[in-house]
C-alpha cells in the first residue's frame, strides 16, 4: 500500500464547530471520524464490533460487580457490567496519555445537563445513563442500568474527548461553547487518524497525519497511510460532482443521485472516475399518517386501518423504484431495508400491488365513486383527498410523491403534494399540523435496539404519534412489549425472532408506509485507493485510516 | 453639498434598520428555529431542543427578543451567530471582503464589456451589433444558476480554470499554480486572481448584458438630439461626437443604476456563491437562512443594506460629477 500523499474530499456543510457532543451534523460526524476515536468500533461493513480504544472487555457478573471488592461506590445496576481494558501506550494528538479518566470524562460531560449533549440519548438504555468507574489506570468498569442486547455496541456512539484540554470548561460550565470555529487547531487533541491543520471558513478544512496515532496495519506500518486529507466545503452536489470529474476531487461526500448516475457512469467509461457500489442503502423513504390527533371531524376515513391499507397496496412499489430512483432501489415494505441483512426479513408479509383490493378497502370505509368523475367520494359527496408534505427540494422525495399521487389517482384518491422547507414541515410535525408527512429519516445503526426511539410508542422519533405517556393502541403496545423484551434479550436468535414479529405488527397496521430504499454509488477519482465505504454516513471517511492516495500528482 | 449627504446618510441609516429588523422577524416568525435545524429536525429530542432555546434565549416571545437585539444593534453590536459561536460582525467581516473582490471584478468586467458594446450597438447597425444584441439578450434571459452551472462545467471539461473555490486544495499535489518562485501573499494573491474568473464572469456577463443594452437604447436617443444634430453640423467628428458628446448624455441613466448594481454586487449573490464555493456573503446569508441564524441573518441583511445605500450614494456622487445641472441642485 502507498504510504504518502494527499486526497482532496468535500462535506457539504459548514462545519458549527468542533466538539462533537455539541453538535451531531453530517460535518461535525465526519470531523470526529477524523479526530477522535472511540472505546469500540462497529464495523461499517461487517456490523461486527470491534475493539479500539478498548483492547479487551469480559462481561461480569452483575452479582460479583456489585458485591465485590471494587465496587463501592456503584450501586447495584440490574444490566450487564462489563469490565474493559483499555489499549496501553496510546496517546493523544499533542502526546499526553490516554487513560481511564478520559473514559470517565466523556461520561460525565456528555450526561452533563449543562452540555446538552446531542451524544447523551445515544448511550444511554430505557433513559438511565450508563454507569462507569475507574479500576485503574487503563481498567474502566461500565454497568449498564437494565438488560441491553446489543451490549457494548452502544459504546460506538462514545467519542473520547481529552480530558485535559476539556476538563476546566466542563468544570466552568461552557464545555458547550468550546472548541468553536476559531479555537486555534493547537488547542485540540485527539486520538483519531488525523489532525486538524487549518479551517478556512467557507472553504475548506485540512488535516494532517496524526504522528501520535495509535493503529498500525497488518505489515506494522503506522497508520494512516496519507500525510494530508482535504475537505472542501461545496454546499452544491452538481458543482461537487463537475469537480471530480474535472479531477479537482477525489471523492464525494454523499451518495450519486439517481438522476447523476448516467452522467457518472460515461464519466467512468472514459476513465474520469470510479463508481462504487454500496448496495441498497439503509434507509427508505418514509410516508406515515399523522395518528396522534383525534379522528378528524370531517376526514374520519383517514386515520382508518383499511384506508393505510389501501394507500398502501395501490403503489406498485416496482415500478416506484424504476421512476423514481431509475431503477436503481430495491422495493420495500417495511422500515428495515436489504441493505441492513442482519435485520432483514424478506418474507415480511404484506407490500403487493393490488388496486382492486385497494378500491374494495375504500368501499368497505364507504368511500365511493358517486358522482361518476371516477373519483371517490365519502358519505357526505365530499371528495377523498388529503395532502401530504414533504421537504422541498429533494428531488427523490417530490419524484416520489408525485408517482405516489399518480398510484392513488387510480384507485380514485386524490392527493395534493405540498412541498415546505424543512422548519415549516418540521413545525407542522411538532404541533401535530398535518395529514401525512413523507420524509427521509436516518437510522443511526444497523441495530434495532439502537434505534428504540423510533419502534418504541414513548419515543422521540416514533413519528406517526410521537412521545406518548402510554401506548394508544394495542399494536403499538405490543410493538412496545416486543422491542423491549428484543432490546433486552442477550440470545441473538431470541432477537431476531422478536424482532420479526415486531416488523409483522408494523407492517399489518402501517402507520408508516414504505415503498424503495435507494442503491447507493459512491464516486471517486482514480487516485483514491483501498476504499471500504459503507451506507452510513460518512460513506468513505469511517475508515480513513486506511486510506490512500495511488500516486500523488 | 452637506445637506445632501446628512440627508443621504440618514436614509442609509434608516435603511439598514428596516432591512435588519425586518430580516430578524420574518426568519423569527417563520416556522422552525435554530434548535429545530440543530437537533435534525423531526424525531429531535423535544426536551434537547427546549434546553438549546432556553439557553440561547430563544424560547423568548419574539418582541422581546427583538427588543434586546435592537438594544444591541444600537450600539452596533449586533449580537453572537447561533451557528457559529462568534459575533456577526466579525463573521460578516471576514465575508464581506471576499465578496467585495467578486463584487469589484464583476464590476470591471461588466463595465469594460457593457459599455463600449453599448456604445458600438447603439450608434451602428450591421451583422456584428446584431449579433451582440441578440447575445446580450440571451444573457439577459439566462438565470444566475445556469449561468454559474454552465461556466462551471465549462470549466470542468476544459480544465482551463479552477472550477470553484476561492483558492486552491492542494497545490503541490497538481492543484493551483504550483509553487516555483512565490511564496506567501503574493501566491496566494496569484491563486485567488486564478479562482476569480468563473463567478466574476458568471456575475459579470448578465450585468454587462444589461449595461449594454440600456446604453445602446440610450446613445440611439442621444443621437437624435438637436445638440448632438448641431455639433454634427459644426463638422465634428463621428468618433468625438460619439465618445465625447453623446455618451456623456446617454450615461446618466446609466449611472443611477449603477449604485443598485455595486449594492447588489456587494450584498452578495446565493447562487453563484453557492455553485462556484466561493466564500462570501451571499453564502454566509445563504447558511444563515438554513440554520435559522437570526441575528446572523439580520446582521447579513444589514450589511446588504448598507452596501446598497453605499452604492447609491457612490452612483449619485458619479451623476453629480459628470452633471453639472445636478451639482447645483446639489
Amino acid at each position: 500500500m502507498a504510504t504518502g500523499g494527499s486526497l482532496v474530499g468535500s462535506v457539504r456543510a459548514e462545519p458549527r464547530s468542533f466538539n462533537r457532543y455539541i453538535n451531531n451534523g453530517q460535518t461535525e460526524e465526519t470531523v470526529a471520524f477524523l479526530t477522535q476515536a472511540k472505546l469500540v468500533r462497529v464495523n461499517r461493513i461487517t456490523d461486527d464490533v470491534e475493539p479500539w480504544l478498548a483492547e479487551s472487555w469480559t462481561e461480569v457478573s452483575r452479582q460479583s460487580s456489585v458485591d465485590g471488592p471494587q465496587s463501592e461506590g456503584l450501586k447495584p445496576a440490574p444490566g450487564p457490567v462489563y469490565r474493559i481494558k483499555l489499549r496501553p501506550g496510546v496517546t493523544f494528538s499533542d502526546g499526553v496519555p490516554f487513560t481511564s479518566a478520559d473514559v470517565l470524562f466523556a461520561f460525565q460531560a456528555i450526561y452533563d445537563p449543562r452540555v446538552t449533549s446531542t451524544l447523551a440519548d445515544s448511550l444511554r438504555v430505557n433513559g438511565q445513563p450508563l454507569k462507569v468507574r475507574a479500576l485503574a489506570d487503563h481498567d474502566v468498569e461500565v454497568a449498564f442500568p437494565s438488560a441491553y442486547g446489543a451490549g457494548v455496541r452502544m459504546l460506538d456512539a462514545l467519542w473520547i474527548l481529552p480530558k485535559h484540554k476539556l476538563e476546566p470548561a466542563l468544570r466552568a460550565g461552557t464545555l458547550a461553547q468550546a472548541w468553536g470555529l476559531t479555537t486555534p487547531p493547537a488547542d485540540m487533541a485527539g486520538l483519531g487518524p488525523f489532525v486538524l491543520r487549518e479551517y478556512r471558513a467557507g472553504e475548506r478544512m485540512v488535516f494532517a497525519r496524526n504522528p501520535h496515532y495509535w493503529r498500525r496495519d497488518e505489515q506494522g506500518r503506522p497508520l494512516p497511510y496519507l500525510d494530508r486529507l482535504t475537505l472542501e466545503i461545496l454546499p452544491d452536489q452538481t458543482a461537487e460532482l463537475l469537480r471530480l470529474q474535472s479531477g479537482q476531487l477525489d471523492f464525494t461526500h454523499s451518495a450519486v443521485r439517481s438522476e447523476d448516475y448516467l452522467s457518472l457512469k460515461r464519466a467512468q467509461d472514459e476513465g474520469h472516475v470510479h463508481l462504487l457500489d454500496l448496495g441498497i442503502g439503509l434507509d427508505p423513504d418514509w410516508f406515515w399518517f399523522n395518528l396522534s390527533q383525534p379522528a378528524a371531524g370531517s376526514k374520519p376515513w383517514l386515520r382508518a386501518l383499511e384506508f393505510r391499507q389501501a394507500i398502501s397496496i395501490s403503489v406498485n412499489r416496482q415500478a416506484y423504484t424504476e421512476t423514481v430512483f431509475l431503477g436503481a432501489a430495491a422495493p420495500v415494505h417495511g422500515p428495515i431495508t436489504p441493505g441492513n441483512p442482519t435485520w432483514y426479513w424478506p418474507e415480511l408479509p404484506g407490500g403487493e400491488y393490488d388496486p382492486a383490493r385497494a378500491k374494495a378497502l375504500l368501499a368497505g370505509l364507504g368511500l365511493t365513486d358517486r358522482n361518476g368523475d371516477g373519483m371517490l367520494e365519502d358519505g357526505q359527496g365530499r371528495p377523498v383527498r388529503f395532502t401530504v408534505l414533504l421537504q422541498r427540494g429533494i428531488a427523490a422525495v417530490e419524484r416520489g410523491a408525485t408517482f405516489i399521487r399518480d398510484e392513488v389517482a387510480k384507485v380514485g384518491v386524490e392527493l395534493v403534494v405540498v412541498g415546505l422547507d424543512a422548519g415549516a414541515v418540521f413545525q407542522r410535525w411538532g404541533s401535530a399540523n398535518y395529514e401525512v408527512i413523507f420524509h427521509r429519516l436516518l437510522f443511526t445503526d444497523t441495530d434495532p435496539a439502537a434505534n428504540l426511539d423510533f419502534w418504541l410508542s414513548s419515543g422521540s422519533q416514533h413519528v406517526w404519534n410521537p412521545a406518548q405517556k402510554k401506548p394508544a393502541t394495542d399494536w403499538e403496545q405490543q410493538i412496545d412489549t416486543l422491542m423491549r423484551r428484543q432490546a433486552a434479550s442477550l440470545d441473538r436468535e431470541e432477537r431476531a425472532r422478536l424482532f420479526r414479529e415486531a416488523q409483522r405488527i408494523f407492517s399489518e397496521h402501517v402507520p408508516i408506509l414504505n415503498f424503495a430504499a435507494q442503491r447507493l454509488f459512491l464516486a471517486t477519482s482514480a487516485r483514491l485507493t483501498n476504499a471500504t465505504p459503507s451506507r452510513l454516513i460518512p460513506l468513505i471517511l469511517w475508515n480513513a485510516d486506511t486510506l490512500a492516495a495511488a500516486s500523488t500528482k | 453639498m452637506a445637506r445632501y449627504l446628512v440627508r443621504r446618510l440618514t436614509f442609509a441609516v434608516l435603511l439598514v434598520f428596516c432591512v435588519s429588523s425586518l430580516a430578524l422577524l420574518l426568519v423569527g416568525l417563520a416556522p422552525g428555529d435554530y434548535a429545530s435545524e440543530l437537533f435534525g429536525g423531526i424525531g429531535a429530542n423535544p426536551a434537547l431542543v427546549a434546553a438549546t432555546r432556553a439557553s440561547d434565549g430563544l424560547d423568548r416571545p419574539l418582541g422581546q427578543q427583538y427588543a434586546v437585539w435592537l438594544g444591541r444593534a444600537a450600539r452596533l453590536d449586533f449580537g453572537n451567530s447561533l451557528l457559529y459561536r462568534r459575533p456577526v460582525t466579525e463573521l460578516i467581516r471576514q465575508r464581506a471582503m471576499n465578496t467585495a473582490l467578486l463584487a469589484i471584478g464583476a464590476l470591471l468586467v461588466a463595465t469594460v464589456l457593457g459599455l463600449p458594446l453599448g456604445v458600438l450597438t447603439g450608434s451602428r447597425r450591421n451583422g456584428g451589433t446584431a449579433l451582440v444584441r441578440m447575445t446580450s439578450i440571451l444573457l439577459l434571459s439566462v438565470p444566475p444558476l445556469l449561468m454559474s452551472l454552465l461556466l462551471v462545467f465549462l470549466a470542468s471539461r476544459t480544465g482551463w480554470l479552477p472550477v470553484g473555490g476561492m483558492t486552491s486544495a492542494a497545490t503541490e499535489s497538481g492543484f493551483g499554480l504550483g509553487t516555483s518562485g512565490f511564496s506567501g501573499w503574493t501566491m496566494w494573491a496569484r491563486d485567488v486572481a486564478w479562482h476569480l474568473p468563473v463567478p466574476v464572469l458568471a456575475l459579470a456577463l448578465p450585468i454587462s448584458a444589461m449595461l449594454e443594452r440600456l446604453l445602446a437604447q440610450s446613445i440611439e436617443d442621444t443621437i437624435g438630439a438637436p445638440f448632438i444634430l448641431c455639433a454634427e453640423a459644426r463638422g465634428l467628428s463621428r468618433r468625438r461626437l460619439l465618445w465625447r458628446h453623446a455618451l456623456r448624455v446617454a450615461l446618466h441613466p446609466i449611472l443611477s443604476i449603477y449604485g443598485l448594481i455595486i449594492g447588489t454586487l456587494l450584498s452578495g449573490s446565493f447562487m453563484v456563491e453557492i455553485i462556484t464555493a466561493w466564500p462570501g456573503l451571499g453564502r454566509l446569508t445563504y447558511d444563515a437562512l438554513r440554520g435559522r441564524d437570526v441575528y446572523l441573518v439580520a446582521g447579513c441583511a444589514a450589511a446588504g443594506a448598507l452596501f446598497l445605500a453605499i452604492g447609491s450614494l457612490i452612483a449619485d456622487a458619479v451623476q453629480v460629477a459628470v452633471d453639472p445641472r445636478l451639482r447645483e441642485s446639489a
